[in-house]
């Protein structure tokens, strides 16, 4: 009887809504309220890319380090969230500091606490930090690509303190803070630099101070292919990467407003493809069959690369910049080989090439009117704008990327000296998820294996 | 044409007593014959090579007969010839091939002599595919040899077999005939390994949709050059930026002339003699012949050079600037054969 009239209850109360609400929202409120959960939608999505960044740098990797490489992912986005919250986001947008320090470094803000309602309908500082932390989370993972199947658990602990309190959140300052790049006008909307390339030359420090895995180089200097134990995530993964990508690049203009987000949606898609495409042909091209890791790479590098681009370009700019990155990836992955740097996800030609790639198209791409449209910088060189925008975004990846390199290299440096960065030889060949956790990811595959040896 | 050293090396071989004797001999030959590889044409290295195996093992033949003959098994109780398939039955054999070998012996009229080949002959086989691995000619990996009961069978067995084969043309079973299509006989009756043959062009004729599939089991070994006209080399591995020419030079151009050689009813087995016949019927024209002809004596060349040392492969080492210039045409000549190989076929029986 009570469950009855609690049933008939609850469906008066969905029929007739104003029973519960008295007062209708104001206009105000509701245009708040849709960008809220535009925002907030945007940021499940960024998180969910971990889900993206677990499948791919796990399957892109050896079965005997699959339950590490997976599992820190989780350890590290649980880390790098209280670091941001106590520090990181203070860095980036605090305003408390004075106007020449803010140029390098935000400060305030630390151990962030947000009004638990939005204030005279402005967007909830609780999402806009959510969003934000998201996107320092996924350059964390980023750089993680350099330090796969031999990096230390605790080297992993270490350089999240640092990475996420300090690294990230300076450039994300400069670019997005209000510091002295976005005075001078530089254009990365979704962070193609801030995010991407700061991620992946950490991990570039990370794979110089590491050296290559065991087997990667032979002798004579001549490269060995180390495949990676499930293609088949990696596939998904991208797929994962690149729907969570709506929520990075689209999300990026934290508004619904006159609906603009769904034209950097648009160019996100098309950039995308034109990157999986173009890996794809380039791969068969010149390798003679069409690899699947390559047009992987391509579609993650076109993403990136349209990550900086997606507000500022016309369609058609949007396809050629996605074009480019596709080959462009190719290219950078045989190179590091050449150089005998083992980067055993692509991170440094995939976010890192194609990210200083993204960055400068805009030199090139961007039009008049979606600089305007978005406030920032100017038209590029291919639109009449000359060399200008081109200029600055060139000095953006410059100084963005040699920051983070030195800082991440001290960092990691320190970390060598101190405790030690790799793992031991022994370590590393019975595989991480032994060493580090004491358990496999694939117990029954891996203890087969294991006998036969 | 008087060569007093071939002579020799002949006598030598027919004097020999014992297959350390003829082991002695090969490798003597074989050093003799690796240094003339840089002064003569690769035709004549290659034709002195062939020469020089095709003796050793007819010598080894002779031995096995003899030896079975101590045992008191007589002598052999039909005519029978001993086949070579594969680098063997081509003459193209390098310095290190190994066994691609078969037996097949004249029908037997009675049961009593039935059952004395039987017993004889693969007794014969076995007895020659162990002395010749004495003689460091290693057996053949996908067991294609005449120690196996399956490649040593009557004349009538083998019509049985072959027609099987060509009655249901699976992935092996077309397989086999590409090998029964290079096969030739080195020693024995040679009538009867003829008749063998016209059996086999005979059917061959009857079952036009062969060639489609003979074409499909080859097409997955492809010319390593490139849109680009690029080499396309090994890219990860110990032998990383080195070019496989045996499987990406040298078999697939013998696929490709052994498809037209056996489509047009020529019966050599020799590439380079195929492409020879080939363009006296007019099938090739006197630009596509010489073209291929001189692509695959290159071709030819790389592979003696790199099977003594490497497998088949050209390492970066010896890929160098001018090498590379005449591999990248050779290359684009063999890729043009291997598409007009395609084309015709595609022509014939239209797209899949």
């Amino acid at each position: 009887m009570v469950k009855k009239s609690l049933v008939s209850l609850g469906a008066l109360l969905v029929l007739f809504p104003t029973i519960a609400f008295a007062e209708d929202p104001s206009a105000g409120q509701l245009n708040m309220g849709l960008n809220a959960l535009w925002v907030m939608l945007a940021a499940i999505l960024v998180i969910l890319m971990q889900g993206g960044f677990i499948l791919l740098e796990a399957g892109s990797t050896r079965m005997k380090n699959a339950g590490h490489v997976a599992g820190k992912t989780i350890f590290t986005l649980g880390l790098a969230s209280i670091v941001y919250w106590a520090v990181g986001y203070g860095i980036t947008f605090g305003g408390d500091a004075s106007e020449s320090l803010n140029k390098f470094i935000g400060l305030g803000s630390f151990f962030f606490n947000p009004e638990i309602a939005s204030i005279d309908n402005g967007a909830p500082s609780s999402i806009f930090f959510i969003f934000q932390l998201a996107f320092a989370a996924v350059s964390l993972s980023i750089a993680w690509g350099g330090f796969a199947e031999r990096a230390k658990l605790s080297a992993y602990l270490i350089f999240t303190l640092f990475f996420v309190s300090v690294i990230y959140p300076v450039v994300a300052h400069w670019i997005w803070g209000g510091g002295f790049l976005a005075a001078d006008g530089a254009q990365d909307f979704a962070g193609s630099t801030v995010v991407h390339l700061t991620g992946a030359i950490a991990a570039l420090a990370a794979t110089i101070l590491l050296k290559p895995r065991i087997g990667k180089f032979n002798k004579d200097g001549s490269a060995n292919e180390i495949l990676g134990h499930n293609q088949v995530f990696t596939a998904l993964s991208v797929l994962i990467l690149w729907v969570g990508w709506f929520g990075f690049n689209a999300g990026s203009t934290i508004a619904i407003g006159d609906g603009f987000f769904g034209f950097v949606a648009f160019n996100t898609q098309l950039g995308a493809a034109a990157g999986a495409v173009a890996a794809m042909l380039i791969s068969w091209l010149v390798n003679g069959k069409a690899d699947i890791t390559a047009m992987l790479n391509g579609a993650l590098a076109g993403l990136v690369a349209i990550t900086a681009s997606c507000a500022f370009v016309d369609p058609w700019a949007a396809v050629v910049i996605g074009l480019v990155a596709g080959v462009l990836v190719f290219f950078s992955a045989k190179f590091f080989e050449k150089m005998k740097i083992d980067d055993p996800i692509y991170a440094l030609s995939v976010h890192g090439a194609a990210g200083v790639w993204g960055t400068l198209a805009n030199g090139l791409f961007a039009t008049e009117e979606l600089s305007a449209k978005v406030g920032v910088g100017r038209a590029g060189l291919f639109e009449g704008g000359g060399w200008e925008q081109l200029w600055v975004q060139f000095e953006s990846v410059v100084i963005a990327g040699a920051f983070a390199f030195i800082a991440s290299f001290i960092v990691l440096w320190v970390v060598k000296k101190a405790i030690g960065f790799r793992v031991t030889e022994e370590q590393e060949i019975v595989g991480l998820d032994l060493s580090e956790h004491g358990n496999y990811g694939y117990p029954e595959q891996m203890k087969k294996a294991g006998t036969s040896v | 044409m008087h060569n007093p050293l071939r002579e020799k090396r002949l006598l030598d071989i027919a004097g020999a007593e014992n297959i350390e004797q003829l082991r002695e001999i090969r490798v003597r030959e074989q050093n003799r014959l690796t240094m003339e590889l840089s002064e003569s044409s690769t035709h004549e290295v290659v034709e002195s090579l062939n020469e020089l195996h095709d003796a050793l093992i007819t010598q080894t033949l002779k031995f096995a007969e003899n030896e079975l003959a101590r045992l008191g098994l007589g002598a052999p109780p039909v005519l029978y010839a001993y086949m070579l398939y594969g680098s063997g039955g081509r003459y193209e054999q390098t310095m290190y091939s190994d066994q691609d070998s078969g037996l097949v012996y004249a029908d037997p009229s009675n049961e009593l002599d039935k059952g004395r080949c039987q017993n004889y002959f693969p007794l014969l086989a076995e007895t020659v595919v162990q002395y010749l691995i004495a003689l460091e000619y290693p057996p053949c990996e996908g067991n294609v040899i005449s120690s196996n009961p399956e490649w040593c069978l009557s004349f009538q067995g083998w019509v049985n077999k072959i027609e099987n084969w060509f009655a249901e043309p699976s992935w092996e079973n077309v397989r086999y005939l590409l090998i029964v299509a290079d096969g030739r006989a080195v020693f024995g009756n040679m009538e009867l390994a003829g008749k063998l043959q016209d059996h086999f062009y005979n059917d061959l004729l009857n079952h036009p949709i062969i060639a489609r599939r003979m074409m499909e089991n080859t097409l997955k070994h492809k010319m390593l050059v490139g849109v680009f006209g690029q080499l396309l080399t090994e890219r990860y591995g110990e032998n990383a930026g080195s070019l496989d020419i045996k499987y990406g030079a040298y078999i697939p151009m013998v696929n490709a002339f052994r498809l037209l050689a056996t489509q047009a009813g020529i019966r050599e087995t020799s590439t380079l003699q195929r492409i020879q016949a080939l363009r006296l019927k007019n099938l090739l024209t006197e630009e596509e012949a010489d073209e291929a002809y001189e692509a695959f004596s290159f071709f030819l060349k790389m592979r003696l050079l790199t099977t003594i040392m490497n497998d088949g492969k050209l390492s970066p080492e010896q890929l160098t600037k001018e090498l590379i210039d005449l591999l990248k045409k050779a290359l684009k000549a063999g890729k043009k054969i291997q598409r007009k190989v395609q084309r015709e076929l595609q022509h014939r029986f239209g797209g899949r």
